[in-house]
């Protein structure tokens, strides 16, 4: 199964600091190398054309040795395309941003060309062609959620072409929202803002079930099954596509801080009650129906406290003044003082705050300690830490503008849903620069305030961002695309569970084989996973963890990498001790490359190696490169934290090296050979850096102990 | 020292089989004894009891009968002085009467009655006598508090003496503890024995237990090497010294930590370090300063009365330092000062005998009330209401002191701001002082009444005062945090409160008499209806009341009356029936079978286990457990994929994050070959890189998945095999479950144990 390839070398308009002629002559004697062909400029229309040629030729086995294929990949592969060729078999060496541009010495970096080129060849040799697959899903998206952000999701989704069905577990839709009197800063009630948009989910493609609840939700992006339980006890599946969680906020309810009475004195409110009192008209004392005079508001009630939420909870300060205002408006004589400890409203929020202290609501900076009741008043007693004096004052009502508290009921929903909840109880959000609004769950999207406190217009904005993801992935129904990704092989798989266990995004499934189940005394379980190739983000983490090989990623699999390490390890030895270096084709490929283009110098003695994400990378690839010669092995990692698939791809591989360092030290060697390294892209001081100190220690470890050839050798080692 | 255990929880397990059995519904009549049997063992126990019965039950009335005649002979009923303890005697002797009229309980009550009457006459005639010469009364303090320094001065060298004969004690275990340490022994088992022998001397309950379990630890070979050797090193060695400072706390009195550290010849830090536990256990606590050290004393269950008389006694006096004049003030000055060092010295003494100081402070007490009472009456003599007045004077005494300091501070809290800023509005201030005067005069008057009139109770108080019931508890509350009370025992499910009494010898000796006259007699009574037809369900009444007959002969031993043991004979010669009789009683009542468990293990042998379990799971919403066994893990099969600690229903098997390299080297080829290809690699790739073999495990500092090593905790598990039936591991699989059942077995045990 040693396929040749044609090799193109590309020399960058004749820019590179190369010796084409060695390399031409080098590669030529490789085993594997078909043909070497040098083009001038690869990315251009002429040069093109001889790569379709080619790829005609030789069944797409093609290895092109230019710059970074982030730059001249997405050309090559929509010219091919275009011409209806196949370009997923080509593989590429970057000897500019790699090589040419990184190292000063000529023959040093022609030898790193060629080892690379060697290790392409390799991986070419056993390419597969990945084909474009498609697949029919409902058109039909879950929105859990009736507020703002759920009925903007489901206007959207209807919009596109879904059919949606909205899911809410009160009487009526509007949440939170419905309540408030007045929203900044559009000066509309909240009954305004939602009553174009309650018309607009008058809708044929739009299903509302009210006072309905989610018990749990099966299945995979394409074909979720969600459970449901209506008021009455009555439980019913929905089959659908996609779940949008727009579950919203709740209010936290001080009961439990004595100095504030709530719970004890009626006219002690929180913010929302107030909002509900003023949307509905009726602002009087509720503890003898009196008349509202003055108004005494407490903000950050549980906000920015250890005991209770630690956060702003950024709402709180504009409802207050929105309140405030139409308080006064009802009241032009009310006094009305709000105790705070920093005001903070954003935006354009900012004017009604302006607004307000013109018409006169008295801002206290300072704390509340205590209230009580004398007769019938409230008594309040305040500290002004400005004045730095201590006030006692009636009031006719006492509102505590509580935190923002995630919902009830998302941390069971993520049992099956399986996204990720923050440690302050809201959902996790893929990645908060790239990926808003997606969760861990491939499918499963979450908008409005359950991802953190959001003002009306931002759920809004969620909402809509939401919907086009979700139609980016179902692709109105027919979802076609390359199945790029990871193919298993279920007669391998032994079920052991570990690739849906650790899958950043939840793809495999387990799948109970009772067919094959009871056939002996031991009543074994027997369970296979399943793989949709087409919901896959081809990170390789199943496959780093899979003890069969059943699941391999089809364009990148075991026996492609291990090839290749073994060919760019070619004649490794202690005499010149090669760093191998995994980098990962998000953050650390863009570090690696601006590396290259800032010219920055690092030593030749490396050899890298892309993967998809450093979760690819096993501990027997590892191990497989000692074997084959190298003298240190770095892993190139997103940032903690920050790994673009899903945050626990490069969480695996830290396990992966933290094990493989721990075992090489348990068997004689110098754990440190092996060593991840995080990076951002726009920091190529941290890979320099790193790939620094890898070579320096195989230099100074010396010689490792054993290699491919000299195995075994333990068996006459004693302790 | 009483070596109480505290109570454990069951172990989950153990809770789940008693869960199991319950609800199998098996808890019934026991059949597996045969009738004819128990009636047998029944027979033979009466028989065995008959010769001795005479013995016993003639015990109570020979012995009352010589020992009345001691008692009446001593003269100790006429010493008496307690009015409370008096009646407490009347009362028990009268409920002898009831069970066992016999002549000597009778001459006995009327002796004690007629003690009462003279008391409640003197009470008559006292009464109107109120003018007290004060200088007089306040020599007679001083004389009295010169005799109480000499009398703890004496107790003093006499706890000195004590100290000094178990400082030899203290030095052969700390010698022998510092060879233990020094020897080179390798064997941890052979050292932990040394140590338990030599710390059972210091009687030190943690000690005894922390080695009891390390011990049992390392004999099951649950606690590996390294770990029993730190165990054995560090936290038995510590609570070793634990033990030996109790022991010199015990044995000679107070200590600081640098004469602790002295005395043990160990650094002080190891004391300091020590005693902190102990602090917070609640083994000692501090009792005073010596120069700046804090001095430490063992907690005792209660303080002697009269250290706490002596407390009482001392603020008492301090109350009349302002109500002098010049003259005496020096007097009362140089009192007090005596009064309060007493207190500290006695505090350091801890226990000690109290008889000798008690006639002293009986007559100090009186002496001080009487100044304090003649205090109040040279201000205005004409008393109208009798008992109004000792309220009064209980009253003042008790609590101008306090009121003073309020009275001082709070004017302050009016006019200036705390330091929160706060004032204090001056009606709140009023209404506060008000309550609080109120409070101190309802508590006053509860303690002059208990003081007089002996214990009592909430109710009996809120009766007598008018008080509510529940502001009466809450002052009674107060006062005993204030060691102003103490509680004595309970009537008709109330609490009995007095204040702190020093009992004389002869007091004591009457009130020991009089509660035993009544448990034997009643005991008396029982035994003969239950030995005169013995039957299988009376067995337990008949183990209690012969208990009690023990009981009370173990202390009558010890009752001495004029410096002799009454009817010391009688004792001896009763003692052995009284021992066979238990012993008997006891044996016949483990054969028969109505005090067991009543499951039979016939009935449970049948049970389709299968068909109960699910009605189980309903009814409980846990797995049933279906006994015991052991989960066997092979390492060489094993995916590290954790399927088994998902799937386990009670989290009984977990993958530990932690590497059995050495075992890797272990493997054989064929075993390898099984396993999935890529885990297969791994390990062949292993071996081949090493150039030594690993000899210890690898632990991770968190979860890993494909590596680790598999646990079971067996008292977790209910053997359902889901973990086996799970494994994905080549062939059957890594885990194999070794039934060793089951529950029959299990009921067995329970119901034996």
């Amino acid at each position: 199964m040693s396929e040749k390839s044609d090799v193109i070398l590309c020399t960058c308009g004749k820019q590179l600091q190369l010796d084409y002629e060695i390399l031409t002559d080098r590669i030529g004697k490789i085993e594997l190398a078909k043909t070497v062909t040098i083009l001038d400029t690869v990315c251009q229309d002429d040069d093109l054309e001889q790569i379709a040629k080619m790829i005609e030729k030789n069944e797409g086995r093609l290895v092109i040795a230019a710059c970074t294929n982030q730059k001249i990949q997405p050309r090559i592969d929509q010219f091919l395309y275009s011409k209806g060729l196949d370009p997923t078999r080509i593989q590429y060496v970057n000897i500019r941003e790699h090589s040419a541009w990184v190292h000063d010495d000529l023959t040093e970096a022609s030898e790193k060309s060629v080892a690379m080129t060697r290790g392409a060849l390799a991986r070419s040799s056993t390419s597969n062609t990945i084909p474009t697959e498609s697949k029919d899903v409902a058109g039909h998206v879950t929105v859990i959620g009736g507020g703002i952000a759920g009925i903007e999701s489901a206007i959207s989704l209807s919009g596109l072409g879904y059919n949606v069905t909205l899911i809410e577990i009160a009487d009526e839709l509007g949440g939170h929202l419905a309540k408030l009197p007045m929203v900044a800063p559009t000066g509309k009630s909240g009954t305004e803002v939602l009553a174009a948009r309650l018309a607009a989910l008058k809708s044929d493609s739009i299903t509302i079930l009210t006072r309905t609840k989610v018990k749990y939700v099966e299945g995979e992006l394409g074909r979720f099954v969600v459970h449901l339980v209506t008021d009455a006890a009555e439980e019913d599946e929905l089959h659908t596509s996609a779940v949008v969680l727009a579950t919203g906020f709740k209010e936290f309810k001080p009961t439990m801080i004595d100095e504030y009475q709530y719970g004890k004195n009626p006219d002690v409110l929180t913010q929302l009650e107030l909002s509900e009192m003023l949307t509905e008209d009726s602002l009087k004392r509720p503890s003898d129906g009196g008349e509202v005079k003055s108004v005494i508001m407490v903000q950050c009630v549980g906000s920015r406290s250890e005991d209770y939420k630690r956060d702003c909870s950024k709402l709180c300060c504009t409802f207050a003044i929105d309140n405030s205002l139409e308080i006064l408006k009802r009241v032009p004589d009310a006094q009305i003082r709000i105790v705070y400890m920093d005001i903070r409203v954003p935006f354009e929020n900012e004017l009604i705050y302006a607004e307000s202290r013109e018409k006169g609501v008295d801002y206290i900076r300072g704390r509340i300690s205590m209230v009580w009741s004398q007769g019938n008043e409230t008594r309040v007693k305040l500290y002004d830490s400005l004045l730095d004096q201590y006030f006692e004052l009636s009031s006719d009502l006492l509102v505590l503008s509580c935190a923002v508290l995630p919902p009830d009921g998302i941390t069971e929903l993520s049992e099956t849903l399986g996204y990720a909840i923050e440690d302050d109880g809201h959902i996790k959000e893929l990645y908060g620069k790239l990926r808003r609004n997606e969760t861990r769950r491939r499918g499963v999207l979450a908008v409005g305030a359950v991802t953190r406190p959001q003002f009306a217009y931002e759920a809004v904005t969620d909402a809509q961002a939401a919907a086009l993801v979700i139609h980016n992935e179902l692709q109105g129904g027919r979802i076609e695309k390359i199945a790029r990704g990871a193919v298993l092989v279920a007669d391998d798989c032994v079920g052991c569970s570990l690739c849906a266990q650790q899958c950043p995004r939840g793809v495999p499934l387990m799948v109970e084989e009772t067919d094959l189940e009871n056939q002996d005394d031991e009543q074994k379980l027997v369970f296979k996973a399943t793989i949709d190739t087409l919901n896959c983000h081809a990170c390789g983490v199943c496959q780093s963890l899979c003890p069969s090989g059943a699941t391999q990623l089809n364009f990148l699999t075991n026996e492609q990498l291990w090839a290749e390490i073994d060919a760019v390890l070619e004649g490794a030895g202690s005499d010149y001790p090669i760093t191998l270096c995994f980098y990962c084709e998000e953050c650390s490929v863009s570090t690696i490359d601006i590396v290259g283009t800032r010219k920055m110098k690092y030593p030749a003695s490396t050899r890298l190696i892309p993967v998809p994400c450093s979760g690819r990378v096993s501990i027997v690839d590892i191990l497989k490169a000692f074997e084959s010669g190298a003298s240190a092995v770095m892993l190139a990692a997103c940032e903690t934290d920050r790994c673009h698939i899903a945050g626990t791809g490069n969480e695996i591989a830290q396990v992966q090296v933290d094990v493989a360092q721990e075992i090489l030290n348990a068997i004689g060697w110098r754990g440190e050979r092996v060593g991840m390294y995080r990076m951002f892209s726009a920091e190529p001081e941290r890979f320099t850096e790193a790939i620094n100190e890898m070579v320096k220690r195989a230099k100074d470890f010396g010689p490792t102990p054993v290699h491919l050839g000299t195995a075994g050798k333990w068996m006459e080692v004693k302790e | 020292m009483s070596d109480t255990v505290p109570e454990r929880d069951m172990a989950p397990k153990r809770r789940r089989m008693m869960d199991m059995v319950l609800a199998l519904g098996g808890l019934k009549e026991e059949s597996a004894v045969p009738l004819s049997k128990v009636n047998e063992e029944i027979a033979s126990l009466r028989d065995e009891l008959s010769p001795l019965s005479e013995a016993i039950l003639g015990f109570p009335v020979s012995y009352f009968g010589q020992l009345v005649a001691a008692l009446d002979a001593s003269g100790l009923v006429e010493e008496i002085r307690d009015k409370s303890l008096l009646s407490e005697a009347v009362s028990n002797v009268e409920a002898a009467l009831t069970g066992l009229p016999i002549e000597s309980f009778e001459s006995l009550l009327v002796n004690l009655q007629s003690v009462q009457k003279r008391f409640e006459k003197k009470d008559e005639e006292e009464a109107p006598e109120v003018t007290v010469d004060l200088t007089a009364t306040m020599s007679s303090i001083s004389d009295l508090i010169s005799e109480l320094d000499t009398i703890i001065a004496d107790h003093e060298r006499k706890a000195e003496s004590d100290a000094e004969a178990a400082r030899s004690e203290l030095d052969e275990l700390t010698s022998e503890l510092k060879r233990i340490l020094s020897e080179e022994e390798s064997d941890i088992a052979a050292v932990l024995d040394a140590l338990q022998k030599l710390g059972t001397k210091t009687r030190y309950g943690p000690f005894l237990r922390t080695s009891a379990q390390v011990k049992r630890g390392i004999r099951e070979g649950r606690i590996t090497e390294d770990r029993s050797s730190k165990l054995v090193f560090e936290n038995v060695i510590m609570e070793l010294n634990r033990g030996i400072v109790m022991f010199i706390l015990n044995k000679m009195g107070s200590k600081t930590v640098t004469q602790m550290a002295d005395l043990m010849d160990v650094p002080s830090k190891i004391v300091q370090t020590a005693i902190i536990s102990m602090l917070q256990r609640g083994d000692i606590e501090m009792v005073g300063l010596e120069e700046d050290a804090p001095v430490f004393s063992r907690v005792l269950a209660s303080p002697p009365g009269s250290t706490l008389v002596i407390k009482q006694l001392g603020q008492q006096i301090r109350a009349m330092r302002n109500s002098v004049d010049d003259a005496l003030a020096s007097v009362v000055d140089e009192s007090l000062a005596r009064l309060e060092s007493f207190h500290e010295r006695l505090q350091i003494l801890g226990e000690y005998d109290e008889t000798p100081l008690s006639v002293p402070i009986n007559s100090l007490r009186e002496a001080i009330d009487a100044a304090t009472e003649g205090l109040l009456s040279s201000a205005k003599s004409e008393s109208a209401d009798e008992l109004r007045l000792l309220v009064s004077a209980g009253l003042e005494a008790f609590a101008r002191f306090r009121l003073k300091i309020t009275l001082e501070k709070g004017p302050n809290l009016v006019s200036g701001l705390n330091v929160y800023g706060e004032k204090l509005d001056a009606e709140k201030y009023e209404q506060i002082m008000s309550e609080y005067l109120d409070s101190e005069l309802e508590r006053g008057t509860l303690l002059v009444l208990i003081r007089e009139l002996g214990a009592l109770t909430a109710h009996d108080l809120a009766e007598k005062t008018n008080i509510p019931q529940d502001r009466v508890f809450r002052h009674l509350l107060r006062m005993k945090r204030d060691e102003l009370l103490t509680t004595v025992g309970e009537t008709h499910g109330y609490v009995l409160y007095d204040v702190p009494r020093t009992l004389t010898e002869a007091e004591i000796i009457v009130q020991t008499v009089c509660s035993l006259a009544a448990q034997l007699a009643s005991a008396k009574s029982e035994l003969e209806q239950i030995l005169s037809d013995l039957k299988a369900e009376d067995i337990g009444r008949l183990a209690g009341s012969l208990e009690v007959f023990s009981k009370a002969h173990d202390r009558l031993t010890k009752l001495e009356i004029g410096g002799a043991i009454v009817a010391e004979d009688l004792l001896q010669s009763v003692e052995e029936s009284i021992r066979s009789a238990i012993l008997l009683t006891y044996r016949t009542r483990a054969k028969i079978p109505s005090t067991r468990a009543k499951v039979t293990i016939d009935d449970l042998l049948d049970v389709d286990v299968p068909s109960v379990l699910d009605e189980y799971r309903e009814m409980m919403g846990y797995a049933p457990l279906l006994g015991f066994g052991t989960v066997n893990w092979d390492h060489s099969k094993c995916l590290g994929c954790k399927s088994c600690e998902n799937s386990c229903p009670e989290d009984a098997i977990v993958l530990k994050p932690r590497i059995k390299i050495p075992q890797f080297f272990e493997f054989t080829t064929e075993a390898i070959e099984q396993l999935p290809s890529t885990k297969a690699m791994f390990y062949n790739t292993v071996r081949n890189l090493a150039t030594k073999k690993p000899v210890e495990d690898i632990p991770l500092d968190s979860e890993t998945p494909g590596f680790g090593s598999i646990e079971v905790d067996l008292w977790l598990c209910v053997a359902c095999r889901t973990c086996v039936r799970i494994c994905p591991g080549p062939e059957e699989g890594a885990l194999e479950l070794e039934l060793k059942w089951s529950l029959p077995e299990i009921v067995r045990q329970i119901s034996e144990s």
